[in-house]
């Protein structure tokens, strides 16, 4: 079990030295039991800290935020900001890395191993308890354990366990400054990949369907585009006007710009969105899952993000977030490339 | 008109309005959301994860279609919206209050006949609450209730085998005469039941902003704050806060054009919000809401400071969906809590 107070005094340890100019962790929040994102600066905000199953949000997010944000203010920082990361926020900082986003020694990798206790689902955790909150959760190495208004619920692992934990082959953050925690691998309660074959047992017109139904719901509020740290383009086709805008654009080029995809929340331009969305994570998503959890009209968007990955991993035995030094899967050509056209 | 409802007997009053289409909420795909009921009401839902909104302001509304032949004046077909008359069951309390505030927006300065051809074919069957759905719900600190009926045209409290109806406007009796003969009239006691239900409604706990009342003022001398922008580091910027509440309403429109020669398309408004960074993007490339501090600003100081000022309202209703939805925790009570604070 992963030692809170390790992590608080690693975070300030590394403030105190100077060695990093903040920390990007987790507190609690004010709303239910969930964990928030928290940004700290001086030493004694330390203690602010938490480390829970339910501190699910990807922080390799506001790695990339951050880096937005110097750039904007043409600041070059001396100190490397720090980020508290699992094995799939890790994986994520991996993926950054090999796109030159950042670079190595700008950021600090307090690498956390989830050592098979993963993240919970809020939706899976709310059917459980008919409604009712639970104030905080806990895992004890089998079950997850919730403090309730009714008194203390144990329910299985595999019971609330966010989905993509279930099926995670890598919880512990191999690419770390330090890490805390033991390396032991998933817990293997489904297989990787378990619930696209599920749904690819389906004929091709149950699928089709499926996604119509769910797609048909998408208010587009863009929240799995602005969760995801994969999505760091500062031009972004759904957008309106955030193409760049120079002295010389003309009135003519602003009205005239090619519009892909209407502002709409139809089913035809909420299905182009989410296509072009899943074809630009091809061999970078890196199954955070965060996209699927912050949907608020539950559509779930795992499924198709899953089937780019394992194409990737069965067509040319790619795997997003395993190396820094590796070639990223659309940018790199090899002898043995099945498709015929390329060569 | 107060009456009483056997709850065996809600189906049957439902037939009875059979010429209106009938919405109620139900669980799809794990979304509570307002669907055709067909012949069954639900009502032992918690609360809708989008508001009734909707039906009065869709997310996309055509303003009216074009066609232009080069050379040609263009034509211009105006599309107003042709909806059947429709009742809309389980609308929470702080829900109906969204309703006024909403028909206060869309009337001031200049009526706006979209909204208004849909919403006067809305009407609203509230259901009171007798525990907080949510456990961020803080309708009394803003001046609603859980057993308001302010917006709605029928309350309706339950009161174990049978609903309590009250007609709130004209349109509620109406609706209620149209099933009269399923209807028994409330007795002294059944009125007597009905305000013990009520008392407890308003003692269960719920969360509070402390001095709403203040807000308007503290909210103007804060709007230098270096706060906002730590409040908002988590922001993502996504619109769910503003998408699922029952009182935002800002919009954009855009011609989709469909075919080029000729000219074809529609003009069509969509929802918008102020958390999307490109909101308020000049044309030049200059946005005066640079950062999520100065928007998550925006959209506190417009429920609690702007609408105030111009409608002497708060425009929050304490619904609680922003805090519930927010996938980075960014809470709006503890948010208007700590400026309030800060602000002294
Ligand atoms: S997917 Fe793996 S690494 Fe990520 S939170 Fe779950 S168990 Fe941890
Ligand atoms: S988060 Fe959900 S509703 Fe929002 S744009 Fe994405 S899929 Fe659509
Ligand atoms: S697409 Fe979804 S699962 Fe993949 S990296 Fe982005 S947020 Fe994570
Ligand atoms: S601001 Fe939040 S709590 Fe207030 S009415 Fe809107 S969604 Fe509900
Ligand atoms: S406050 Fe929350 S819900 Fe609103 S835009 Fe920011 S992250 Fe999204």
């Amino acid at each position: 079990m992963i030692n809170l107070q390790d992590i608080r005094d690693t975070a300030r340890d590394l403030l105190a030295s100077g060695e990093v100019r903040a920390v990007i962790g987790f507190r609690s929040g004010s709303r239910g039991m969930a964990a928030e994102p928290a940004f700290i600066t001086r030493p004694e905000e330390a203690d602010e800290l938490v480390w829970d199953p339910t501190c699910f949000h990807n922080l390799a997010l506001y790695l990339v935020e951050d880096r937005k944000f110097q750039a904007h203010a043409r600041a070059n920082p001396a100190a490397p900001i720090a980020v508290v990361a699992k094995g799939c926020d890790a994986r994520a900082i991996v993926v950054l890395l090999q796109e030159h986003y950042f670079k190595r020694d700008q950021v600090y990798i307090i690498g956390v191993s989830c050592e098979g206790s993963g993240v919970l689902d809020e939706r899976k955790l709310a059917g459980h308890l008919n409604g009712f909150p639970a104030t905080s959760a806990a895992f004890d190495g089998d079950d997850f354990v919730f403090v309730t208004a009714q008194g203390e619920q144990r329910l299985p692992a595999r019971e609330v366990m966010a989905e993509r934990c279930l099926e995670c082959r890598e919880p512990y953050p191999r690419e770390h400054n330090v890490v805390l925690g033991e390396n032991r691998s998933g817990r293997e309660l489904a297989l990787p990949f378990a619930a696209l074959t599920r749904f690819e047992a389906q004929s091709p017109a149950e699928r089709w369907e499926f996604w119509q139904r769910h797609f048909e719901r998408c208010i587009r509020c863009y929240a799995c585009r602005s969760v995801c740290p994969m999505c760091f383009c500062d031009e972004c086709v759904v957008d309106s006007i955030t193409y760049p805008v120079t002295a010389e654009t003309t009135a003519e080029e602003k009205a005239n710009r090619v519009r892909w995809i209407e502002r709409s929340a139809t089913r035809s331009e909420n299905i182009t969105y989410h296509m072009t969305r899943a074809m630009h994570l091809a061999g970078r998503c890196v199954d955070c899952g965060e996209c699927e959890r912050v949907c608020p009209v539950n559509i779930p968007l795992r499924l198709l993000n899953n089937k780019m990955e394992r194409e990737a991993r069965e067509r040319f035995g790619y795997e997003p977030g395993a190396s820094i030094g590796g070639p990223s899967l659309v940018a790199s050509f090899r002898d043995d490339d099945p498709g015929q056209f390329i060569r | 008109m107060e009456k009483i409802l056997h709850k065996e007997r809600l189906d049957d009053w439902i037939a009875a309005l059979s010429d209106r289409e009938i919405l109620s909420p139900a669980l799809e795909d794990g979304v509570w959301a307002f669907r055709p009921a067909g012949a069954a009401v639900r009502l032992d839902y918690p609360n809708t994860t989008q508001p009734p909104k909707g039906l009065a302001f869709p997310q996309r509304e055509v303003f009216f279609s074009f066609e232009q032949v080069k050379g040609e004046a263009p034509l211009l077909r105006q599309t107003l919206p042709q909806v059947a008359q429709r009742v809309v069951f389980g609308v929470r309390p702080c829900d109906g209050r969204a309703v006024p505030r909403m028909d206060k927006v869309f009337s001031d300065h200049v009526e706006d006949p979209y909204y208004w051809a849909r919403r006067k074919q809305v009407a609203y069957v509230g259901l009171a609450c007798q525990q907080p759905p949510s456990s961020n719900c803080f309708c009394q600190s803003v001046g609603g209730s859980p057993v308001s009926s302010d917006g709605l045209d029928v309350l309706l409290t339950d009161l174990g085998e049978r609903y309590f109806a009250a007609a709130v406007s004209e349109t509620g009796k109406a609706l209620m005469m149209a099933g009269e003969s399923l209807f028994e009239a409330a007795t002294d006691a059944d009125r007597a039941q009905l305000q013990g239900a009520h008392a407890a409604a308003l003692a269960r706990p719920q969360r509070a902003v402390r001095d709403p009342d203040a807000l308007p003022s503290k909210l103007k001398a804060s709007f230098d704050s270096p706060l906002w922008e730590e409040l908002a580091r988590a922001c993502i910027g996504c619109g769910i806060c503003t998408f699922l509440c029952p009182t935002c309403h800002c919009f954009d429109i855009n011609d989709e054009v469909t075919g080029a020669a000729p000219l074809k398309g529609k003009r069509v408004r969509t929802w918008d919000t102020c958390q999307f960074p490109d909101f308020t993007m000049h044309t030049s490339g200059h946005n005066p809401r640079e950062n999520s501090g100065a928007r998550l600003r925006q959209r506190v100081s417009h429920k609690f400071q702007y609408f105030h000022e111009n409608f002497a309202m708060h425009q929050c209703t304490g619904c609680g969906r922003c805090v519930t939805g927010c996938p980075v925790g960014i809470d709006i009570v503890s948010v208007v809590n700590k400026v309030a604070e800060h602000a002294g």
